[in-house]
């Protein structure tokens, strides 16, 4: 398509106009959660973090699983759009700039859940001015910056490509370089767990593969509901060979990560030793509800991908959403079992700060599942989701982000 | 120099008065324990294993383990966490902590690391303990220091000094001539979590 110019004019957009009334309240309302997780925060910050579920046995809580979970969201997108263009084939026309404007939003919302987390969040300057470059944190943080400046200038160079004034050339080696950035980062966090000795869930070599295949998982999946939703919207126009081709995509992506928690648990259990704890409390212990969850929602994904007469738009929508809340689920898992298995587990003096559940003893709190979120936090993490909503709904409002060209 | 704690299990009673000597010596908040006294025995505290007459329990006092390669100290962002290379105590500073907690969970050994979660409170309305015992700070991590406010002073720590049954020792691991290291040396010792390569400096003779 010759084109240039933004979309608007296209013949192939549909009559029905994008926005108006609708849009604008959804983001005056995405603008009133962040305000009002903005002032639980502070009240989290004044009253102190003993208002979260958190204590010093299960000292990570629901902000650090969001946090995994929306980096996970971030480069699935961003690898959706630059896989493509990085090894010069077919891509899925005209929808990388919104992929890589959910991914944006989505790595913004994981610096805002590691800030939310912090105790001390007025020395956030210290990280740079103190860095501890042998900190896998610190490696994080340094390519979650860099991955999300890098984000921006590939789709500023996207843009400025369509407008003509960025060769293709120069787009394709960004395109790599954010290839290589995004499963960086993926990496990188889950090294923050596996590199701990200190406890037997976290600790595998296979989780930083493992996380680049949850990402592209839930990555694609995102892609999947924005491209389906916008196209009902009347934003773009997609074909359908170019959703089922990417649903597909999900349905290998969700195999591959099934696969690889099968290997894990097969070398945590095989030899018999406290691995057996991992399997037991993923199975039938008290994180069963999560695992199973995983394995159900993959596997439904999984079908609807693979049987063509199902791969009508309400049920991809519905695999997407399900490959979205089993990569969850794993979250969940991994962060809560890392805390869930005491390597000292022998009885002692409890007090308030000590755990959770202090009052049943050593052995009670344990019982269930060791950490809850309270209210408090449930608010919190959903005035920084109204954020990414907000972001990326004044994006989809303000920037070009409609196709212009069809090939990529 | 590497200074470091011999705890005698045969000798120790499950008192608490380490613990308790902690709390006072380091002027510590509400709800925190930076020593605490576990029963390696049953389920609940100071109950035994087994059943009448084939009943064991014993007690281990667990604190900071000192660890010459400090699982820590490595992951710490901002090294608020370190080592002091002439005493080889690992320290915390509350002024430069930033809170993420990533020490908690790097450290294997459950509950020696303690976040203020709130704004410090204290049973009484004054200061006890040491003077020269840094302020607590709310939303900092912080643990056990082998009181580095009495080492200054060429004092032993607050736990040694105050247990009645002589079961803690102190000294420096790598003067041979040390009673800690002569301690190991002659009887059985046991480390805590000795397979996560930590190297810490607590011997517990058994």
């Amino acid at each position: 398509m010759s084109e240039n110019t933004r979309a608007t004019s296209s013949p192939k957009a549909p009559a029905a106009k994008f926005g108006g009334r609708g849009l604008n309240v959804a983001i005056v309302v995405a603008a009133l959660v962040t305000v009002a997780g903005l002032a639980l925060w502070f009240a989290q910050l004044s009253g102190g973090m003993v208002q979260t579920g958190m204590r010093n046995l299960d000292s990570w809580g629901l902000y650090i699983t969001m946090f995994m979970f929306l980096v996970g969201l971030s480069a699935g997108g961003l690898i959706i759009s630059s896989v493509p263009r990085a090894f010069g084939m077919a891509g899925f026309g005209g929808i990388s700039k919104v992929a890589v404007w959910t991914s944006i939003c989505c790595t913004v919302l994981a610096i805002g859940f590691v800030v939310v987390d912090l105790g001390q969040p007025l020395r956030l300057w210290e990280l740079f001015a103190y860095s501890n470059l042998g900190s896998p944190l610190m490696w994080d943080i340094l390519v979650l910056g860099a991955y999300l400046i890098l984000s921006i200038v590939y789709l500023w160079a996207t843009l400025k490509n369509e407008a003509g004034k960025v060769s293709g050339k120069a787009l394709r080696v960004i395109s790599v370089v954010a290839l290589v950035c995004a499963v960086l980062v993926h990496s990188v966090t889950a090294w923050i767990f596996s590199l701990q000795q200190g406890r037997e869930m976290w600790h595998t070599a296979l989780m930083a593969p493992w996380f680049v295949s949850s990402a592209l998982v839930c990555g694609t999946a995102l892609v999947l509901i924005v491209v389906v939703a916008l196209r009902k919207a009347s934003y773009l126009d997609v074909a359908q060979a170019k959703v089922v081709k990417m649903l597909k995509m999900l349905g290998a992506f969700v195999l591959v990560d099934l696969y690889f928690f099968g290997c894990d648990l097969l070398t945590e259990g095989f030899p018999g030793g406290p691995g057996v704890e991992v399997v037991t409390m993923l199975t039938t212990g008290s994180l069963a509800p999560f695992f199973w969850g995983e394995i159900v929602l993959c596997a439904f994904a999984a079908v609807v991908a693979f049987v063509p007469a199902l791969r009508r738009n309400g049920l991809i929508v519905a695999a997407s959403v399900a490959g979205i809340a089993a990569i969850f689920c794993k979250r969940v898992q991994l962060l809560v079992g890392g805390f869930q298995l005491a390597n000292i587990a022998d009885p002692g003096v409890m007090a308030q700060h000590t755990v959770t559940n202090w009052e049943s003893g050593m052995s009670g709190a344990y019982q269930g599942l060791v950490y809850w979120p309270t209210p408090l936090e449930f608010g919190v993490a959903l005035g920084v989701v109204g954020l990414g909503a907000f972001l990326l709904l004044v994006g989809l409002k303000y920037l070009p982000l409609k196709p212009a060209e069809e090939s990529r | 120099m590497r200074y470091g704690f011999a705890i005698d299990t045969q000798r120790c009673i499950g008192c608490h008065t380490c613990s308790v000597s902690c709390r006072m010596e380091n002027n510590l908040p509400k709800g925190t324990w930076w020593n605490r006294i576990l029963t390696d025995g049953g389920e609940e505290m100071d109950t035994p294993e087994g059943l009448f007459p084939d009943v064991a329990m014993s007690y281990i006092a667990v604190s900071c383990q000192h660890c010459a390669n400090p699982a820590c100290v490595k992951v710490c962002p901002v090294g608020a966490t370190y080592v002091d290379s002439e005493t080889g105590v690992v320290r915390q500073d509350y002024d430069k902590c930033i809170g993420c907690r990533m020490c908690m969970a790097a450290c294997p050994y459950t509950g020696v690391r303690s976040f203020n979660w709130e704004e410090p409170k204290y049973v009484i309305d004054f200061s006890i303990g040491g003077s020269d015992v840094p302020r607590h700070q709310k939303h900092v991590v912080e643990k056990c220091t082998m009181c580095w406010h009495r080492l200054a002073k060429d004092e032993e720590p607050a736990c040694i000094r105050l247990c009645p049954e002589r079961a803690r020792f102190w000294g420096d691991l790598d003067d041979p001539e040390s009673e800690v290291s002569r301690l190991i040396r002659e009887r059985e010792v046991m480390q805590l979590l000795p397979e996560k390569g930590t190297e810490p400096s607590v011997y517990y003779l058994v």
